[in-house]
């Protein structure tokens, strides 16, 4: 489907990133002082190892030698300890943060319209709530403290070299500038490249998955050739994307670990000189040769979480797309007069460029049972979804007691009409969850009255009443059960009009009848306008309407369409098996 | 090079260690270049230390220009030397990671397709998917241990050999240290597995409960209730956020610990290290030079270690592996095999009593769709069973010999990922006349004329692209396609609005005239156009017919196939319909219900 959800721009990211900063600044102060007294304490090692050299040299005791040992060991306890609470508080304020985003991610979908959704299709959604929302998780968790605490450390390394010696500083520091260049010449490919490696890995998986599962299938067909030839050109797929990806690995990492000797190798020599002409203590040199040998550690943790920060940023800009989409908060409509339903001179296109309804006129009089007959692919749903509100016509309107239905909210919308399809979604959690939603003030004894209302029994056995957790921790509801679930959600609505919508179809006969014993007990006193793709029961109703091709071709009694003679009476014929006279027997 | 399109060869399936040293011997040369360049690279890297204190001791600290000069280049150069070494290394093992990776999917997906039918029945599904998931992985990482697993084995000799130069006590406490320390840590890292997994649960926990919400929205939209899902929400993030605490407190002590506790040993070692060269045993260069041996071991220890683990996950792995290669496909034709009839012949199913004659349309019925389908499963040869091929059994006849001539045609069928021509066609390609002929078979002319690129567009896997009415009709045109002399078809037009759903029965009929045909259904615009019916109660055949004259001649077929499950009286349907006669249950139509008009349609 088109419409897909919206992607937040580089500086609506930055503003939402800085937005999250600025929620737990004290926590973000404490984590960047813990970390820059550890990286302190961490660099007072190796320039008490240069103080010992010099002692040595100069002929110093093991007294001197035992003083600034010790010295040692207290910076390597203090650093333990300090970069435990920087890491502590990182992780607090990582934990946090990631709640915000989720739970900001949570009521941005709530806040969807209906029609957004049903447009841009769940899949993508999911994918942003979990995958991408977990992304942003690893990140703030593991990536984002690491690499902070990693670049803290090595700032201080660098400084703590230009302080030994500024000209020994800008050596190092220029010795680096390889590392800069390599890493966004690698930038600038890595995330394509790991994009489609990964995706190249999944399709191997899917394909050993797909073949596994459906073995039956393969055999049945005699499919294995087929399957096996699309196994090796997963497998080549997979072997050009890591191919490449090595590739970039074989450039970035020589680039990164030769420029780690080249500073060192820098000091090595400017400190000799300025050594031999007494300019420069030799513990200054050995200190900072030790320093910048030091910085391997903490530049590959940066460089190995700067990739994952980069693509992390792409996920956080779809979490944060659900922003763009958020519904203006509309004043409640007003409140319809009475329970009749208008559709008037309706047209409808997903597309905008295909009708697929054009121009429906319809008023449905309340208590009437209208069935909805046609073809595949007439409109009869599009006609459903738009008298459900979820949909807006995009030209003429659907109305209720004179209020346009899709500007009703939700909690106005169910007093009046519900949509009842095949999909009967079970919430994760208890059955009283399960029914709330549809009356947040409803008691156990309304709760318990509209399970009985759908034949629900099995509730009344369930271990822990209506607590009892539905799912693959609790109850796992079949098919009926979560249907009779749905409809005890739609009694406890009250709506006066149903729609349904194919409600059980795809049921054997045994579960439908058993079904539609729960429904008789949902449509006592109702309006209903049953969509059906088959005619067992169109004849029942007050008032048949057949659609074909966008339009209302027939609307009229049962009989009166039969006895017109027209696409319906065919149809009715060949299903009650009344041989038409052109078939032969 | 890694040849994506080769035979993996025949695994060594006797156990997981055979299995790990078979992927290792299928690539003997890249093994022994992987270990060679991972002992270099390791070994240069315990070089450097060694380098810097000669640089120190001889050129530094006396002031001697060119010998500083000399070693530094020696420095630089043998940084220069082991970058290569070490992306060398890095891409052989890339490489030696990869053929295993491929070569276990190769030979996984190849059993897969041996086993069959049979897979489902000896092995879960879910279990060989995380073969796919997980078990490559941890296999092809255990293969590490042959580069820089063996290079750092190699390492930690030299550094003692270099250590034992200086001083033999620096040496012992070194060489014990580092490996004590990397053991310490290693149960550390343990315990932060451990609690990670309680958060890990709690976290699915919570993202379950998003994808709960993208499947759920429209429930939402339509009846309310957002406010107390988003507080039930809350509740749950806020007590993950408790979990997280608990999990950080852990966490960043291990952390800390893991670069601390080397610190400190370090701190240690040169205590010890300037001690003696205060008092003149080492000289100062020798004290640098510990100091970076100390440090650099660090990496090779704990490298060998990480390898140990790996490796033990790397068995794990291997025994799945090595369990699904060892199932074996079921034994057909075991006892006294035979050859399929010549000719079309009738199957007899004793057990249901059904009996398909060749060349007809015969058609299932039965109020429980999995009794048809029962059936169906053993006339396929799916399911051990008494049923008989003409004069044979249809158990001793091989598996190729049944499929080649009885194809099984259920919704549940996969329909695998790619073009609609790969998906319809079967064992072997096909031309396009012969697709277009059986895609308008099975009606399936509006999924082939809305599909952008018509028979080349792609699929997603099982259709998931396509509606459910779609889905059915792309299976049958597979199955209309495969145009087996048999053709067994379980619900084929379950999916379909009537108006479809009568146009598939007759072209079915015709595109099917001459060769032997099942379906099973309860629709009569099916049963109407079926040369035999068999109404099934419990599984076994009640009547037999054609459709009109079981309408006529059976209350239970007609109360079946007209409205509701047929072993029941009309009733008056429940609570709240309509009185009189009417408002009985229907297979699936929505329920303005009443069996009024089909009574006098059937009478």
């Amino acid at each position: 489907m088109s419409g897909r959800l919206p992607v937040a721009a580089p500086d609506a990211v930055r503003r939402a990133a800085l937005r999250l900063v600025g929620a737990d600044r004290r926590a973000f102060a404490a984590m960047l002082a813990l970390n820059a007294l550890a990286a302190g304490a961490g660099l007072v090692g190796p320039w008490l190892v240069g103080r010992i050299v010099d002692r040595v040299q100069s002929g110093g005791g093991t007294g001197t030698v035992d003083r600034l040992a010790l010295g040692i060991l207290v910076c390597t306890v203090a650093q333990i300890m300090l970069s435990r609470y920087a890491r502590y508080v990182g992780h607090r304020f990582g934990e946090r943060t990631l709640a915000r985003v989720r739970e900001q991610f949570v009521d941005r979908t709530l806040a969807l319209p209906a029609s957004v959704v049903e447009r841009a299709g769940t899949g993508d959604l999911l994918a942003r709530g979990t995958s991408d929302v977990a992304m942003v998780g690893t990140t703030l968790r593991d990536a984002a403290p690491e690499a902070l605490t990693a670049s803290v450390q090595a700032l201080f390394i660098l400084g703590a070299v230009f302080t030994l010696n500024p000209l020994l500083g800008g050596c190092g520091l220029a010795g680096l500038a390889g590392i800069r260049s390599a890493l966004r010449w690698y930038l600038r490919r890595a995330r394509t490249a790991y994009l489609d490696e990964g995706a190249a890995n999944s399709a191997v998986t899917e394909i050993l998955a797909a073949t596994a599962t459906g073995a039956r299938t393969v055999e049945a067909f005699g499919l294995e050739q087929r399957r096996i030839a699309a196994c090796r050109e997963a497998v080549e797929v997979s072997r050009r994307a890591r191919t490449r990806t090595l590739g970039l690995r074989s450039v970035f990492f020589p680039a990164v670990e030769i420029s780690y000797v080249v500073p060192v190798a820098g000091v090595l020599m400017i400190g000799g000189a300025l050594h031999a002409h007494g300019a420069m203590s030799l513990g200054a040199v050995v200190a900072a040769a030790l320093y910048l040998r030091q910085l391997s550690g903490p530049l590959d943790v940066v460089l190995m979480r700067v990739e994952q920060l980069q693509s992390s940023g792409a996920s956080f800009a779809r979490v944060e797309g659900l922003a763009g989409t958020a519904q203006g908060v509309a004043a409640a409509a007003p409140t319809p007069v009475d329970d009749r339903i208008d559709v008037a001179g309706v047209r409808f296109s997903y597309d905008g460029v295909h009708d697929v309804l054009g121009g429906v006129d319809l008023t449905v009089r309340p208590g009437e049972r209208l069935a909805l007959v046609g073809p595949s692919g007439a409109g009869k749903t599009t006609l459903g979804r738009l008298l459900a509100g979820i949909d807006t016509p995009h030209a003429g309107s659907v109305t209720v007691g004179r209020v346009p239905i899709a500007d009703l909210s939700p909690d106005q919308l169910r007093r009046q009409v519900v949509l009842v399809t095949q999909e009967h979604h079970v919430f994760l959690g208890t059955v009283r969850d399960n029914l709330l939603i549809a009356a947040p003030a409803a008691g156990d004894r309304e709760l318990w009255a509209a399970l009985a209302a759908v034949g629900a029994d099995w509730a009344g056995e369930l271990p822990e009443g209506l607590d009892t957790p539905l799912g693959a921790a609790g109850h796992r509801p079949d098919g009926s059960q979560a249907q009779q679930l749905a409809l005890a959600r739609v009694v406890l609505a009250d709506p006066h009009t149903l729609i349904l919508d194919e409600a059980t179809a795809l049921l054997d006969p045994r579960t439908a009848r058993h079904t539609e014993r729960a429904l008789a007990g949902v449509l006592e006193g109702r309006t209903v306008i049953a969509i059906a793709h088959r005619l067992h029961t169109a004849n029942d109703a007050d008032r048949v309407a057949v659609m074909e091709g966008g339009r209302l071709t027939e609307v009229g009694s049962h009989d009166e369409l039969v006895a017109a003679g027209g696409a319906y009476a065919a149809l009715w014929h060949s299903w009650h098996g009344d041989v038409p006279a052109d078939r032969p027997a | 090079m890694i040849d994506s399109y080769g035979d993996p060869g025949t695994p060594d399936r006797r156990s997981p260690a055979r299995y790990l040293w078979w992927l290792l011997s299928s690539q003997r040369l890249r093994a022994a270049t992987g270990a060679l360049l991972g002992t270099v690279w390791m070994v240069l890297l315990t070089l450097a230390p060694y380098v810097l204190s000669r640089a120190i001791d001889d050129g530094l600290r006396p002031g001697d220009m060119a010998a500083l000069s000399g070693w530094t280049a020696v420095l630089l150069g043998l940084g220069g030397f082991n970058a290569w070494v070490s992306i060398m290394r890095h891409r052989t093992m890339t490489r030696l990671r990869m053929d295993a990776t491929f070569r276990t999917v190769k030979a996984v997906v190849d059993h897969a397709t041996r086993l069959g039918a049979a897979l489902p029945r000896q092995a879960d599904a879910g279990e060989v998917v995380t073969i796919g998931v997980t078990d490559v992985q941890a296999i092809s990482q255990s293969l590490t241990m042959t580069g820089p697993g063996f290079g750092g084995a190699v390492a930690y000799l030299l550094v003692a050999v270099l250590l034992l130069a200086v001083s033999p006590a620096l040496a012992a406490v070194v060489l014990l240290g580092v490996p004590v320390i990397a053991l310490t840590l290693g149960p550390l890292l343990g315990r932060l597995r451990g609690t990670e997994t309680a958060y890990r649960a709690q976290q699915g926990g919570l993202t379950a409960r998003i994808g709960d919400l993208a499947g759920g929205l429209r429930v939402l939209n339509g009846l309310g209730g957002k406010g107390l899902y988003a507080e039930g929400f809350r509740r749950e993030s806020g007590a993950l956020v408790a979990q997280g605490y608990r999990v950080g407190a852990v966490t960043s002590w291990v952390q800390a610990l893991g670069v601390g506790l080397p610190s400190l040993f370090l701190a240690v070692v040169t205590w010890l290290a300037g001690r003696m060269a205060a008092q003149g045993t080492i000289t100062v260069g020798q004290l640098a030079a510990v100091y970076g041996y100390a440090a650099v071991l660090v990496t090779p220890v704990a490298l060998f270690i990480e390898c140990g683990y790996d490796i033990i996950r790397g068995l794990v792995a291997a025994r799945r592996v090595t369990d699904f290669l060892s199932l074996e496909p079921a034994p057909r034709g075991g006892r006294s095999a035979a050859d399929a009839p010549a000719s079309p012949s009738a199957l007899r199913d004793p057990v249901s009593g059904v009996e398909v004659a060749p060349g007809r349309l015969t058609a299932l019925v039965s109020a429980r769709p999995a009794e048809s389908a029962a059936v169906v499963d053993r006339l396929g040869g799916f399911e051990e069973s008494a049923v008989t091929w003409g004069p044979v059994r249809l158990g001793d006849v091989a598996a190729a010999q049944v499929r080649d001539r009885i194809v099984v045609a259920d919704n549940a069928a996969d329909l695998f990922a790619g073009p609609l021509r790969d998906v319809v066609s079967g064992r072997r390609d096909r031309d396009d006349p012969a697709i277009v002929r059986a895609v308008h078979a099975a009606v399936a002319e509006d999924v082939l004329a809305a599909l952008p690129e018509g028979l080349d567009s792609v699929l997603d896997g099982q259709g998931r692209n396509l509606s459910g009415g779609q889905r059915q009709r792309v299976r049958l045109v597979r199955a209309l396609l495969a145009d087996p002399e048999v053709l067994l078809a379980v619900e084929p037009t379950s999916a379909l609005d009537a108006h479809t759903e009568a146009a598939v029965a007759d072209r079915l009929r015709a595109s099917r005239s001459g060769r032997t045909t099942v379906v099973t259904s309860t629709s009569p615009l099916v049963l109407d156009r079926a040369d035999t019916v068999f109404h099934l109660v419990d599984g076994k055949v009640a009547a037999a017919g054609r459709h009109r004259d079981l309408l006529a001649a059976e209350p239970g077929y007609r109360a079946l196939v007209a409205r509701g499950d047929g072993d029941d009286a009309p009733d008056d349907g429940g609570p709240g319909t309509r009185s009189g006669p009417e408002a009985r249950a229907g297979t699936d139509a929505p329920p303005p219900a009443g069996p009024r008009a089909c009574e006098e349609a059937v009478t």
